[in-house]
């Protein structure tokens, strides 16, 4: 069963088919010509722009588990919403006071009865809600069988990227920035952590976020089902460019590549393996018309938070919570500085002349190169797929 | 049959004053009249209702449009926090607290709260705190770590300066929160009139003494997290220092212990407004009265018992999401008997519809919607998606606009005439109705779709492609609406003080003792001590043939409370030990101003239970 | 009717701040004064549950020294225990002297309530100054924030208390507290400080005593 999420229309046309369902559509439309300027917005908020980062899309195990929650939730609350609201109208209209009548109506203090009734039902909707509730919890926080294979990944949240450090699985001992690859129909393990303030890790179509606490460390477990590339950004306040501290989840097919729709351009993904292979291997030796740009990435202190695997002088940054993202396959990210801006020779030039330019705070200082120097070590770092 | 302006046969009684109160502004300095405290804490409410407001526009501006740059990274995280930390504590808090106020000690029946100046003090802390927090836009910036003020992104190393005016502000807003809560809690059990039983205390008095429990058992928790916020940042202490081993979740329970209570103070005597103003304009009994009341009292329980749900994401286990996720459910339940109480009141009664009725039923179906996306919330495994998305945004905008500020705006209404002598506009008011109503649904609705995809809160700027382009525009289309109305709002009421029809005593033909007296009431509030036979005081005297009119004895000399500058003196003592405390940052030897603090808190107090009141 | 309002409950129709008191006047049959410090402690016991409470929750949490049982000397905090209790002796004294309306002897009794408090902050500040010439100041660790902010503010309480007793018993020595009045003022500041006593109760013996049982 898919727990997409149902449009309005599809509800209506599906409510449409029963009798019962035509019964509680024309007290939706008691309910709705009441309030017709929320109908107006209501059908406005459901406008057909695309929504790439759909929360009700899910491509995994626990994204499933949420949208058939708010499956579930939404015609709950419709119903009770229109239960109220047809009462609601319908007392106003009925029982307005008319012209010239001025008797006190009946003076009728309560129903014990009522009372009871409207506890009762409540009582019992919200039963029945929260035990698939608290089944839905427990199977959100199933661990993995460490034994069965499994990809464990630490992700660290640092003001404002992201960092991966492949544990365990195909991958172990990968160390990457800002995107995360991700193999298809494979137990995955995130371990959740920050270096400085809190963050919160989310992508939407893949499922639920989690806080990157500092000083703490929580597992999400999960399986992602459906290959593709899927947006998502932090989701917890953490300072000026919480906003820009983007990240990108890429859910490889475990054998061959495969085509899929980003943005709506065809892109390829390879298979988990081959990206893997790809990111193992050390960066290459510039060619010859790009040593500059290496020359001057070591002159102007880029080693000290950048590393790039495999080149000489280049390999030596300790790793800090002050050290920038890994740089070895930089050229290969889709985007750059947290995906704030697309991967391109101009934008990393953009980036590296003035960061604070293109994310208010950045932790990486202005005034390192000049511009000139800056599309040199553009040229360099692009090469680096 | 009486009719309520038999009342003014009864003679006026003189009444005593140890020092009789001086006229003009140093009236206002020293008053203890909980009326005049009671307009004070209005007017700041509605002030800085308008700065919040105004914030909230100017964010919203920087959201109409993908990649705009009007404010950006602090100066818009800036804004939001002070949209949200003025609208809950300088602007709906007051509102609140200047109902009641003004109406606890007249519904009740009694000639001022428990105690008249330590009422004046809660003001002037109150006061001074909200000074104090938006003074750091003049001496550093607006705090940006959000309303929450989550730790570690609070704290010296990662926090903006703002930070401190910010926990500085908020510990004298406690202060003030606590004492008032002391303070009313005994003004509601022990003043009642004689026959005012708990169960004819009316609905919004009872909404009142809930709250005021709530304030003083909720605010403690959250100032012993500012107080180790402001020794992290002023004395360097470790509380929130991971590397020291800290715990940021540390922070998040002691905030949300105090927060989700507070939510409910910030939604019951908007509750209980709406539960005076339907019977009256329903022309019946406030059906269910006693299961109103006990629902909510029931809310203000359980509501110590669902902080975590704040905390799903946050990694407390599978346990204690459950536990959370179940209590906050539970929730529901007692709301939904308001929610159809209410209904039961309009079905079958006579209506009509002047502004403080259409902002109360319009309460109803806003509140449920907002209600019922906090039932969602409630579901954790569906609130890993929702939390922190535009989804919660919406989710409290429609409990806190839709719930609590259209319940003030229909007291606003309804009470005016009490306090001013002088009616408002009804055509100025259905204006500000209708403006207030489209503007709220253009901006919040959409807020839900933004959420469900998948768009973050307190993010200064969004990607064009993301999908969240028309939402935002519409959103920001809206505050206009609310905007406007709101001005309107203010200008009837500026209007009406001059031009407004004279109300008299009882304009709205009620139920309730506020309204057996003058419009405005005097100072001793009635001219007799009203005894009370049912939860409908004036209804009874209207509609019984043989209840005769208590007259005031010879003997009843009323003795009210002297004007007295120490409780201004006193809140001056606190703000200089906080101000001392900010001090300390700039110079250490400053602390000395704290010190000057205490001794004028010492001096001020021992001239306080000395002087004859 | 008449009977109903016979049996109404009396009513204050004024105020009554500080000193004016009658247990008569009021609904619940409680002097409104009264009635104000239960709800305050009822707020204290959340101010003090979460100070104790963030103590418990950072306890054995902190990565360096000095720990507990290495600064703590329990003679010495015995000793100090004591003399807190005691002057809830001396507070009961004077709250039995008031009703019975020796205005003189309670004054003694509330001077010695102050002296003995007065006493077990200067015991504290030995305390304080001698863990720090240890080691453990506020910022060295988490026991020592949550140690020196919760017994700090335990000690600003007990400080207050000190001060609003001597002011006390100065308002009777020039008269302004009389008889009448004076048996609930002091029962309520006997109440305060009946409770500020049992927090240290449960301080000394889960902070101090439970340290040393494991
Ligand atoms: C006035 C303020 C107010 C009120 C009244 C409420 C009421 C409720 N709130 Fe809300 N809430 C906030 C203000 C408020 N909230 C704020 C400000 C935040 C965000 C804070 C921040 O992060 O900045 C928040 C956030 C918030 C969260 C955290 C979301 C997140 O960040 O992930 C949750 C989760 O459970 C929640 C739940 C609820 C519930 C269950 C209720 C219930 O009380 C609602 C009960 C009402 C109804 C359900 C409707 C009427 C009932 C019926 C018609 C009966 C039938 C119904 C059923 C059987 C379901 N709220
Ligand atoms: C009672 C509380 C309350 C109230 C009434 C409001 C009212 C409004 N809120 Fe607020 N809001 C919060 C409490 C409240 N909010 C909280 C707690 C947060 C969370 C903050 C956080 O994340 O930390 C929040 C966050 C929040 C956000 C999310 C920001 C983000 O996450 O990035 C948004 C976005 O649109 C918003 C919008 C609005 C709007 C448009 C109104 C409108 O209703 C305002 C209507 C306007 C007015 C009432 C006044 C208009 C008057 C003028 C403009 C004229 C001014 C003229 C003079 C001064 C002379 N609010
Ligand atoms: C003080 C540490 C520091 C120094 C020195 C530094 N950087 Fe950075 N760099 C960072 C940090 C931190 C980030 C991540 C910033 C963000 O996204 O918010 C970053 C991001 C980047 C990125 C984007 C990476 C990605 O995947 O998004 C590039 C490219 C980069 N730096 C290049 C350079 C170059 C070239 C230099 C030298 C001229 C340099 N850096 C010097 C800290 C540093
Ligand atoms: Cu990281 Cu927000
Ligand atoms: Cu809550």
């Amino acid at each position: 069963m898919s727990y997409r999420l149902l449009t309005i229309r599809a509800l209506r046309d599906r409510l449409a088919r029963h009798p019962a369902g035509r019964v509680a559509l024309s007290l939706l439309h008691v309910a709705v010509t009441a309030a017709l300027p929320l109908l107006l917005l209501w059908l406005a908020g459901c406008s057909t722009e695309p929504a790439p980062r759909d929360t009700h899309s899910p491509v995994s195990d626990n994204g499933e588990i949420s949208s058939f929650f708010y499956s579930l939730l939404l015609y709950l609350d419709a119903a009770i919403l229109a239960i109220v609201v047809a009462v609601w109208a319908y007392a106003l209209v009925k029982f307005k006071k008319q012209d010239g009548d001025d008797t006190l109506p009946e003076q009728s203090h309560g129903n014990m009865k009522l009372e009871v009734i409207w506890t009762a039902i409540p009582t019992l909707i919200v039963v029945a809600i929260t035990v698939p509730m608290l089944v839905g919890v427990f199977k959100m926080s199933k661990r993995h069988d460490p034994n069965q294979p499994v990809v464990e990944v630490d992700v660290t949240g640092k003001q404002w990227w992201w960092e991966f450090d492949y544990k365990n699985g195909v991958g172990a001992g990968l160390h990457t920035a800002n995107e995360l690859h991700l193999p298809a129909d494979t137990a995955i393990t995130l371990h959740m952590t920050s270096a400085d303030v809190i963050h919160a890790w989310w992508v939407p179509r893949l499922g639920g976020k989690r806080d990157a606490n500092p000083g703490r460390t929580y597992p999400m477990s999960f399986t992602p089902k459906v290959p593709g590339i899927y947006d998502g950004q932090c989701a917890e306040l953490c300072g000026s460019s919480h906003a820009l501290m983007g990240t990108k989840l890429i859910v490889h097919p475990i054998a061959a590549e495969i085509e899929v729709e980003y943005k709506g351009q065809k892109v390829k993904i390879e298979s988990y393996d081959s990206w893997v292979k790809a990111q193992q291997q050390p960066a290459k030796a510039p060619v010859a018309e790009l040593e500059k740009g290496l020359k001057l990435f070591k002159e102007r202190t880029c080693p000290s938070c950048h590393l790039i695997n495999g080149l000489e002088g280049t390999d030596v940054a300790a790793r800090s919570a002050s050290s920038g993202p890994n740089l070895t396959h930089v050229g290969s990210r889709m985007g750059i500085a947290a995906n704030t801006l697309v991967n391109n020779p101009e934008n990393i030039a953009k980036w590296i002349s003035k960061p604070s330019a293109v994310k208010p705070g950045a932790k990486m200082p202005d005034g390192l190169v000049t511009p000139e120097d800056a599309k040199t070590i553009a040229a360099f770092l692009s090469s680096l797929k | 049959m009486a009719s309520v302006a038999d009342f003014a046969q009864a003679q006026a009684p003189v009444y005593h004053q140890e020092r009789p109160a001086k006229s003009g502004l140093v009236d206002w300095l020293t008053t203890v009249d909980h009326k005049k405290i009671g307009i004070l804490y209005g007017t700041a409410g509605v002030f800085w209702l308008l700065i919040g407001g105004l914030e909230a526009l100017l964010f919203r501006l920087q959201l109409a449009k993908p990649d705009q740059d009007l404010f950006i990274g602090t100066q818009y995280n800036g804004l939001v926090t002070m949209h949200a930390t003025t609208m809950v504590f300088l602007a709906v808090m007051p509102m609140i607290a200047g109902f009641s106020n003004y109406f606890v000690p007249l519904m009740i029946g009694a000639r001022d709260v428990a105690f008249p100046r330590l009422n004046a003090f809660s003001w002037y802390t109150f006061l001074f705190g909200s000074l104090v927090i938006n003074a750091s836009i003049v001496f550093a910036h607006f705090p940006a770590g959000g309303w929450t003020g989550y730790a570690p992104l609070s704290t010296r190393a990662y926090g903006n300066d703002g930070m401190d005016f910010w926990w500085a502000g908020l510990v004298l807003l406690a202060i003030s929160s606590m004492v008032a809560g002391v303070n009313f809690v005994v003004t509601i059990l022990n003043m009642r009139a004689p026959g005012m039983t708990l169960m004819r205390v009316p609905v919004l008095a009872w909404m009142m003494l809930v709250i005021q429990f709530l304030l003083a058992f909720s605010f403690p928790p959250i100032a012993v997290g500012l107080i180790f916020l402001a020794f992290d940042r002023t004395f360097g202490a470790v509380f929130y220092e991971t590397a020291m081993g800290g715990d940021p979740h540390l922070w998040q329970h002691l905030f949300w212990l105090f927060g989700h209570p507070e939510v409910y103070v910030l939604i019951l005597p908007s509750m209980g407004i709406v539960s005076e103003v339907l019977p009256v304009f329903a022309r019946r009994p406030l059906f269910g009265q006693h299961a109103v009341i006990f629902s909510g009292v029931f809310i203000g329980f359980v509501g110590f018992g669902v902080w975590g749900h704040h905390m799903f994401t946050a990694g407390m286990g599978p346990i204690a999401d459950a536990v959370f996720a179940a209590t906050t459910a539970v929730i529901a339940i007692p709301t939904g008997v308001k929610i159809f109480n209410w209904l039961g009141t309009l079905w079958g009664g006579k209506l009509t519809f002047p502004v403080a009725m259409l902002f109360a039923i319009s309460f109803i179906p806003m509140f449920t919607i907002g209600g019922l996306s906090g039932v969602m919330h409630a579901n954790a495994p569906l609130d890993l998606q929702q939390h922190d998305s535009y989804f919660v945004v919406a989710h409290f905008h429609y409990v806190l606009v839709g719930g609590a500020l259209q319940g003030l705006f229909s007291g606003i209404y309804f009470y005016f005439p009490k306090i001013t002598g002088k009616m408002l506009s009804e055509a100025l008011g259905k204006a500000h109705f209708w403006l207030f109503l489209i503007g709220m649904n253009m901006t919040f609705w959409p807020m839900h779709d933004l959420g469900n995809r998948g768009m973050p809160r307190r993010i200064y700027t969004y990607p064009a492609d993301a999908g969240w382009n028309f939402d935002n525009l519409l959103a920001t289309a809206g505050v206009f609406f609310m905007a406007a109305g709101t001005l309107i709002m203010v200008y009837n009421m500026l209007n009406s003080l001059k031009n407004g029809k004279e109300a008299g005593r009882d304009p709205w033909d009620a139920n309730t003792l506020e309204w057996m007296t003058t419009s405005p009431p005097p100072a001793h509030n009635f001219d007799f001590t009203p005894v009370v036979f049912s939860e409908r005081p004036l209804f009874d005297h209207k509609h019984t043939e043989d209840l005769a009119i208590p007259v005031p004895s010879e003997a009843e000399q009323i003795h009210m409370p002297s004007p007295s500058w120490k409780p201004l003196v006193v809140a001056t003592g606190a703000l200089l030990i906080i101000v001392g405390l900010l001090l300390f940052n700039v110079a250490p030897l400053l602390w000395l101003v704290s010190v000057a603090g205490a001794l004028t808190v010492v001096v001020g107090i021992y001239q306080w239970v000395s002087e004859p009141v | 009717m008449s009977a109903e309002l016979a049996t109404a409950p009396g009513h204050d129709a004024g105020h009554d701040d500080h000193g004016h008191v009658s247990a008569e006047n009021n609904f619940l049959g409680l002097p409104n004064i009264k009635l104000a410090m239960w709800a305050f402690l009822g707020s204290e016991c959340m101010f003090f549950g979460s100070l104790i409470g963030t103590y418990f929750f950072y306890h054995g949490k902190s990565l360096g020294g000095p720990l507990p049982t290495q600064v703590f000397s329990l003679t010495i905090t015995s000793i100090s225990t004591f003399l807190l209790l005691m002057s809830s002796m001396t507070m009961a004294l004077a709250v039995d002297a008031t009703r019975l309306r020796k205005l003189s002897q309670a004054r003694a009794y509330i001077l010695a309530t102050a002296v003995l408090g007065a006493t077990f902050v200067g015991f504290q500040i030995y305390e304080f100054s001698q863990f720090v010439s240890e080691g453990l100041k506020l910022q060295t660790s988490l026991f020592g924030s949550t140690f020196f902010v919760m017994t700090g503010f335990h000690g600003a309480h007990v400080t207050v208390g000190v001060i609003w007793l001597t002011m006390l018993s100065m308002l009777i020595s020039n008269g302004k507290l009389n008889k009448d009045k004076a048996s609930v003022t002091v029962e309520v500041a006997g109440l305060y400080w009946h409770f500020v006593d049992i927090v240290w109760i449960v301080i000394f013996t889960f902070v101090y005593l439970l340290e040393f049982i494991k």
